[in-house]
């Protein structure tokens, strides 16, 4: 049974569009990255599946759960953090956590007490007082507290320095361990690319693709550059290789991009000196503009715009 | 984890928020009773005269016949007008923060992360308000009633309770009718807009029912229709619950509305 499960799932506002015909899957134990740029559906999609806003068309489920008949009991077993987290200025974030605890029937507080000694969270001030990336962290505390089955995070490190930002990370890492699911919403791509399993890329309200991040990185074009200490080579013995494109020669300087296994360049390099070599793959970035551009000039699916294709 | 009584701890939660405020109004309203009463052992000899200079039409639209007992001239200075539109205002700007300016300030978006319901939401913000109107009312009450002891005016406890506690249903129906204009999706200037032009609609249309009586069958849509003077008469126990009864099925359709609609972010 899959975590979140959505068919054809829209919602517009009025003719305005939020998302359209999302059909997507995450399955439980995944660390699921939803990547958009701002207006993209992002925040929308998460409001939907939590019941704060209605569907158009389509259904929802979370945890086998009906999202709208079940809201409650989803409630229970979630953990949420909003993406502009809000709470009253005036209060504190341990007063924030004891309100929760109570709603939640949660009477065990070490864990809410551990995260925050992690984060460096300072449970006394009132959140008026806190800057934003202190109050995210707060934001964080009161979603993961209570170790839901669930958690569904939109732009979870927003404001948070780098330091906290590998905290988080690690923190998703032992959720994930512990066998919960994330859904988070993100876009920045490198936290994506660094922790989650597979990313969902919305465009325009549309799902437009969905990639396991591990073969997303592998199926694409590496970047192969060295440079070698012998002047008078025959580049023409790497140009022929399988898999190589983009390629250019300067004398010992080559560079060409390829795909495929890369034992045989590996083999052919062997052969010669190599003063330098780097082997780069695209960032998860480069492969995500390429979305927003028009199609993929990286990977190997086309950019089909078509919810359905996308599902996971 | 364990079931929790998710009302309960979010009432007493809404009552800590507003704990100082709740402290300001009684401290108001306590203040403006004790000098009305306060005024009225040096006004009283005069009141009677003064009555008869004012013209029937005048005296017919706020309701107020005779100035012979402190009763009389309480409702007329305090309960039969300034006080009830009072409290509705503050019963209208209580439901307008709990609901649709803790909705655009995404509060309510970390509170329907736990297991709680929207209905449970609005019947928290209901009850908090009843709760509030009546430590409003019961401390006036009470306030009034000690004034009046001090200054020799003869006043009951059960009157001064009565006159208090009368605009109770009064103020409730106006959190009710605010909850159903929230239920519509508005904003929340225009939820405290909206039940603010309908509460000076209803005292209007209660005015000149009282005075044309060919219109006086205008007066049956208007909750001031119900009011009565307590403080004189007693409670009318069919108004006072029928009033109250409005009021919670009226909050009962806002909670069905707001449960259907879109709550964006």
């Amino acid at each position: 049974m899959a975590a979140i499960e959505t068919k054809r799932l829209s919602k517009f506002y009025g003719a305005h569009r939020g998302i359209e015909q999302i059909t997507l899957s995450v399955e439980r134990g995944e660390v699921f990255g939803f990547l958009g740029p701002n207006g993209a559906g992002k925040t929308t999609l998460i409001r939907t599946l939590l019941d704060l806003l209605h569907p158009t068309s389509g259904s929802a489920t979370v945890l086998g759960l009906d999202s709208h008949r079940d809201r409650i009991e989803i409630r229970k077993r979630i953990g949420n953090l909003a993406g502009d987290f809000s709470w009253q200025p005036k209060r504190t974030g341990s007063e924030l956590l004891s309100l929760i605890a109570g709603l939640r029937g949660v009477t065990e507080m070490d864990y809410a007490q551990a995260l925050a000694e992690r984060f460096n969270a300072d449970l006394t001030r009132p959140l008026g007082q806190l800057s934003r990336g202190n109050r995210q962290k707060i934001g964080l505390l009161q979603a993961l507290f209570h170790r839901p089955d669930l958690l569904i995070l939109d732009e979870p490190t927003g404001g948070l320095d780098p330091l906290m930002q590998e905290e988080f990370m690690a923190v998703v890492s032992e959720e994930r361990e512990r066998g919960a699911t994330v859904f988070l919403s993100s876009h920045e791509l490198d936290e994506v690319q660094r922790m989650c399993d597979r990313a969902g890329i919305i465009r325009d309200g549309r799902l437009v693709a969905v990639e396991d991040i591990g073969e997303l990185m592998s199926k694409s074009d590496r970047k192969v550059s060295f440079t070698l200490a012998e002047t008078d080579i025959d580049p023409g013995e790497f140009r022929d290789l399988d898999g190589v494109g983009n390629f250019s020669a300067d004398g010992p300087e080559i560079s060409f991009t390829h795909r495929g296994p890369i034992d045989p360049v590996v083999k052919l390099l062997s052969r010669h000196t190599v003063v330098e070599l780097d082997l780069t793959h695209p960032s998860l970035e480069e492969l995500f503009l390429a979305y927003y551009t028009g199609g993929r000039s990286t990977g190997d699916r086309p950019d089909s715009g078509d919810g359905d294709e996308a599902a996971g | 984890m364990t079931g929790s009584p998710k009302v309960p701890i979010l009432v007493a939660r809404g009552l800590d928020d507003r704990k100082r405020s709740l402290l300001i109004w009684i401290v108001s309203i306590g203040a403006f009773c004790a000098a009305i009463v306060a005024i009225y052992p040096s006004i009283e000899d005069t009141l009677t005269d003064v009555m008869d200079g004012y013209p029937d039409a005048l005296k017919e639209a706020f309701a107020v016949e005779d100035l012979n007992t402190p009763g009389q001239y309480l409702h007329a200075e305090l309960l039969g007008l300034i006080l009830p539109l009072a409290l509705a205002w503050f019963a209208i700007r209580a439901i307008a923060r709990d609901l649709p300016s803790a909705a655009e300030n995404s509060f309510l978006d970390v509170l329907l992360s736990a297991p709680v319901s929207r209905r449970q939401l609005v019947a928290t913000s209901f009850v908090g308000t009843a709760i509030e109107l009546a430590a409003i009312t019961l401390a006036a009450a009470a306030i009034t009633r000690v004034t009046a002891m001090v200054l020799g005016v003869d006043l009951s406890l059960g009157d001064s309770v009565a006159g208090m506690i009368n605009m109770w249903p009064l103020a409730l129906f106006f959190a009710g009718v605010s909850i159903l204009i929230n239920g519509l999706r508005v904003q929340s200037a225009l939820v405290s807009g909206l039940a603010a032009g309908l509460l000076v609609l209803m005292y209007v249309v209660d005015v000149i029912g009282r005075l044309a009586p060919d219109l006086d069958f205008l007066r049956y849509g208007s909750v001031f229709r119900y009011y009565g003077m307590a403080i004189e008469d007693g409670i009318d126990p069919a108004s006072f619950f029928g009033v109250t009864a409005v009021a919670i099925l009226v909050a009962l359709a806002g909670a069905l509305l707001f449960d259907r609609r879109d709550l964006p972010g």
